[in-house]
C-alpha cells in the first residue's frame, strides 16, 4: 500500500493513530504531573513534620530547663552523628548561643511557623566554601526574646525533584513516540481489514462474483461483517445466476416459436388471403403467442423461485393435497386409457407452500400422463421415506429416462428428443427440482423396473417431514 | 372461422356498469371493448385519484383496477375505497406471474385477481362473476337451472325429478356452475374456486371432470344444460 502524504493524512489509520497518541499523551501527561506534584508535596510535608518534631523536642528542653537546657540540647543534636539538621540559637540581643552558623543566616519571617529558605556557605575540609541551600523554621522564644532556627539541607530534596523532572522529560517524548507507533500499528490492523473488504468489493464489481471476504475465524467485528458481506454476495451471485439463466432460457426457448410466428405472418402477408385463411392464420397466431406467454410465465416463475422470491412455507398436511390431486388426475388417466392407482398414507406433515407443492406434484403426474402410452399404468403414492422424509412418488410404465439423461432432464429446457413432439415447455421437471430444493428436499429419478425398452419412470419427490 | 367479436357466444345477462381504472390507453380500450361486447357499459379512469373519486361518487356494479397507476397505485386505491365503506366488488389486474401480487391484491380488498396478459373471455367471465356477487347471495337452500335442481341442505340433485348421484367434488363443481348459471365460467376460475388451486395442473383435468359431470346430468336428457364455450370455458344454461 503506497500512499502519498496527503492521502495518508486522510486515512483512518492516520486519524486513529493521531487520536490514540493524543489520548495516550494526555493521559501520561496527567499522570506525570500528578506524580511530580504529589512527590514534591510529600517531601515538603515530610520535612515539615520532622522539623516540627525537632521543635517539639527542643521546646520540651526549653520548658523544663530554660535557655541552658535548650542550648545544651542544641549542642547535643549538632554533634549527633548522621544528623542532617542545622541549628542556630541566639539570645534576645541577637548574640549567638549555639549553632552551625556565625550569625542568623536568614531574616526572621513575619509569622513564626512559616518555612524559610536560605543559602549559606559551608566550609569544606579542604578549605573551600560551597554554597548550600536549606529550608527551615524559625521560632522566637517566649519570655526570653531569643530565637531558634532549625533547618535542613534541601540538596537531597532538590536532587529527588530534579530526578523526577528529568525522568518526566525523558519519559514524555518516549511515551509520545511509543503511543504514536502503537496507534499506527493498531489502526493499521483495522485499516488492512477494511482494505480487504474494499478489495473484495472491487473484485466483485469487476465481475469476479465468486470472490469472498477472507474470514479469519477470530469472531471479531470484522469477521462478523465479513461473514455478512459474504452471505450477501452469495445471495447476489445466486440472483445474478438466476437472471443469467433466465436470459439464456428466454433466448433458447422463445426464439424458435417467435421465428415460427414471424414466418407465418410473413407468408400471410406475401399472398392475398381469403377471409377464412386470414382467420385461420390469426387463430394460429394467437395460439402461438399464448404458448410463448405460457413459456415466458414458466421461466419467470422458475427464476423467481430459484431466487427465493416466491413461496411461503407453512405446516401443511401433504396427504390431503395428494389425495385431492389423485382425485383430480384419476379421470384424466381414465380418459387417456391408463390405469391409475393411488396410495396415500394419512396425515403426512411438511413445511411447504401448498401452491408450489401442488404445482410440482401436478407436473410429475402430468408428465406421467403425457408420456405413458395408452394401456399403461400410473401409480401415485405418498409414504414416509427414510431419515424423517416423506416420499411422494409417481411411477409410470412409459419409456422412462435413460440413466445418462437423468441429470440433464431436470435442467431447464432439457427434453429428451423423443419428447419433442409432445407439447410442453420442458420446464416441468426443472420446476419440480426447484420446488424440492426450496423445501430442502430432492427429486429422485429411477427406473420403474419395467421390461426393456419400456422401463417406466419412477419420480420421487422427497421432502423433509415437519 | 374468425369470430366477429372477442368473446364469442356471450349471453347478455344483466347489463353491468363497470368502472375500468387503467392508465394504459390501449389496455383500457381493450378491456372496454371486451366488456361492451359482453353487453356491459364501461366508464374509464386514467389514474388512481380520478378512479377513486369516480368509484365513490357513482354507483358501479364492478371495478376493474390495474395495479400500477399514476397518482395512486391500485392497492392504495382499493384500501382507501374499502376503508371509506365502498362495497362495489373489484377485479385486480396485475403483471404476469406474480403470485405475491395476488395475495396483496386480495388483502387490499379485491374480490378477484387476474394477471396480465389474459384472454378476453377470462376477463369477461370474471367481471360477470363479480357482478353477480354484489347482488348478494342470500341464504338460498336450493339452486335451479332449467329442470335441474339442487338442494343445498340435503345435497340432493335431481333433473326432471330423476335423482342424480354425484361425488362430493362433482357436487361442488355443479354447485359453482349453478350459482353462475347463464355465465361463462373459465377453467382457471373452476380451479381457483372449486379446487382452491392457484396453480396450473396442465393436463386437461378440468375438461375430464366436466365431461364426467355432463355424463351424469345431460346424458339421458334431450336438452343439454352444460355447454362448452369454445376458447373460454363452460356455461350452465337452463
Amino acid at each position: 500500500m503506497k500512499l502519498g502524504l496527503p492521502t495518508f493524512l486522510r486515512t483512518t489509520t492516520f486519524k486513529l493513530a493521531l487520536l490514540y497518541s493524543a489520548m495516550f499523551a494526555a493521559f501520561s501527561a496527567a499522570l506525570l504531573v500528578y506524580l511530580y506534584y504529589s512527590t514534591v508535596y510529600y517531601i515538603r510535608n515530610e520535612s515539615d513534620r520532622r522539623l516540627d518534631l525537632e521543635f517539639e523536642q527542643l521546646g520540651n528542653a526549653y520548658y523544663t530547663g530554660g535557655m541552658e537546657r535548650l542550648s545544651q540540647s542544641v549542642l547535643e543534636r549538632m554533634t549527633r552523628t548522621g544528623s542532617t539538621y542545622f541549628y542556630y540559637l541566639e539570645d534576645s540581643s541577637g548574640r549567638k548561643i549555639a549553632g552551625h552558623f556565625q550569625r542568623m543566616p536568614v531574616a526572621p519571617p513575619e509569622v513564626d511557623s512559616k518555612t524559610v529558605y536560605f543559602d549559606f556557605d559551608q566550609p569544606e575540609p579542604d578549605g573551600s566554601m560551597i554554597v548550600r541551600s536549606a529550608a527551615g523554621k524559625f521560632v522566637r522564644l517566649r519570655d526570653n526574646g531569643g530565637a531558634l532556627l532549625v533547618a535542613f539541607d534541601t540538596a537531597q530534596q532538590t536532587a529527588i525533584v530534579v530526578r523526577i523532572q528529568r525522568a518526566i522529560f525523558i519519559a514524555a517524548p518516549i511515551g509520545l513516540i511509543l503511543s504514536l507507533l502503537g496507534g499506527v500499528l493498531i489502526s493499521r490492523g483495522a485499516a488492512s481489514r477494511a482494505d480487504e473488504l474494499a478489495r473484495t468489493a472491487e473484485a466483485v464489481m469487476g465481475g469476479e462474483l465468486g470472490r469472498r471476504v477472507p474470514v479469519r475465524g477470530s469472531g471479531d467485528e470484522f469477521d462478523r461483517l465479513g461473514q455478512r458481506i459474504n452471505a450477501m454476495l452469495d445471495q447476489i451471485e445466486k440472483l445474478v445466476d438466476a437472471t443469467r439463466h433466465t436470459g439464456n432460457a428466454i433466448a433458447h426457448d422463445l426464439r424458435s416459436p417467435l421465428s415460427r410466428l414471424r414466418n407465418r405472418l410473413e407468408i400471410a402477408l406475401s399472398q392475398p388471403l381469403s377471409q377464412e385463411a386470414a382467420s385461420a392464420t390469426l387463430n394460429e397466431t394467437v395460439e402461438e403467442v399464448d404458448r410463448v406467454l405460457a413459456t415466458f410465465n414458466a421461466i419467470l416463475r422458475l427464476a423467481r423461485l430459484e431466487a427465493g422470491a416466491e413461496g411461503e412455507r407453512v405446516r401443511m398436511d401433504v396427504s390431503e393435497l395428494a389425495e385431492e390431486l389423485a382425485e383430480l388426475f384419476d379421470p384424466a388417466c381414465e380418459e387417456a386409457e391408463l390405469t391409475f392407482k393411488s396410495q396415500i398414507a394419512r396425515h403426512l406433515m411438511i413445511l411447504g407452500d401448498r401452491d408450489l407443492i401442488g404445482q410440482a406434484l401436478s407436473n410429475m403426474l402430468d408428465n406421467a400422463v403425457k408420456y405413458t402410452p395408452a394401456g399403461g399404468a400410473i401409480s401415485f403414492t405418498a409414504v414416509r421415506g427414510p431419515d424423517g422424509t416423506i416420499d411422494l412418488t409417481v411411477v409410470d410404465s412409459g419409456p422412462g429416462v435413460p440413466q445418462e439423461a437423468r441429470k440433464t432432464v431436470v435442467q431447464r429446457f432439457q427434453r429428451l428428443d423423443s419428447a419433442r413432439t409432445q407439447p410442453g415447455s420442458g420446464l416441468g421437471l426443472s420446476l419440480v427440482d426447484s420446488v424440492a430444493d426450496m423445501h430442502g428436499g430432492e427429486l429422485i429419478l429411477q427406473d420403474a423396473g419395467g421390461p426393456p425398452g419400456q422401463p417406466g419412470l419412477k419420480a420421487i419427490l422427497r421432502l423433509p417431514r415437519a | 372461422m374468425m369470430p366477429e367479436t372477442l368473446v364469442e357466444d356471450t349471453v347478455v345477462g344483466d347489463t353491468m356498469r363497470v368502472l375500468v381504472i387503467e392508465d394504459d390507453a390501449e389496455m383500457a380500450s381493450f378491456i372496454e371493448k371486451v366488456l361492451v361486447e359482453a353487453g356491459h357499459s364501461v366508464d374509464k379512469a386514467i389514474d388512481g385519484e380520478r378512479g377513486l373519486e369516480l368509484a365513490r361518487s357513482t354507483d358501479f356494479d364492478a371495478l376493474v383496477v390495474d395495479r400500477m397507476l399514476p397518482a395512486k397505485d391500485g392497492l392504495t386505491l382499493l384500501k382507501e375505497y374499502r376503508e371509506a365503506g365502498g362495497k362495489t366488488p373489484a377485479l385486480f389486474l396485475s403483471a404476469l406471474g406474480d403470485v405475491q401480487n395476488r395475495v396483496q391484491g386480495l388483502k387490499a380488498g379485491a374480490e378477484d385477481y387476474l394477471s396480465n396478459p389474459f384472454a378476453p373471455s377470462e376477463l369477461a367471465a370474471r367481471v360477470e362473476a363479480l357482478g353477480r356477487r354484489q347482488v348478494g347471495e342470500p341464504q338460498v337452500t336450493s339452486l335451479k337451472a332449467g329442470d335441474l335442481e339442487m338442494n343445498l341442505l340435503t345435497r340432493k340433485v335431481t333433473r326432471a325429478g330423476k335423482k342424480i348421484d354425484l361425488q362430493p367434488r362433482e357436487f361442488r363443481l355443479l354447485e359453482y356452475l349453478m350459482r353462475h348459471a347463464g355465465q361463462v365460467v373459465t377453467r382457471t376460475m373452476l380451479l381457483e374456486k372449486v379446487w382452491d388451486y392457484n396453480f396450473d395442473p396442465q393436463t386437461n383435468v378440468i375438461d375430464v371432470h366436466i365431461s364426467r359431470l355432463r355424463a351424469k346430468i345431460d346424458k339421458e336428457f334431450e336438452e343439454p344444460l352444460l355447454h362448452t364455450v369454445r376458447g373460454a370455458g363452460y356455461r350452465l344454461q337452463g
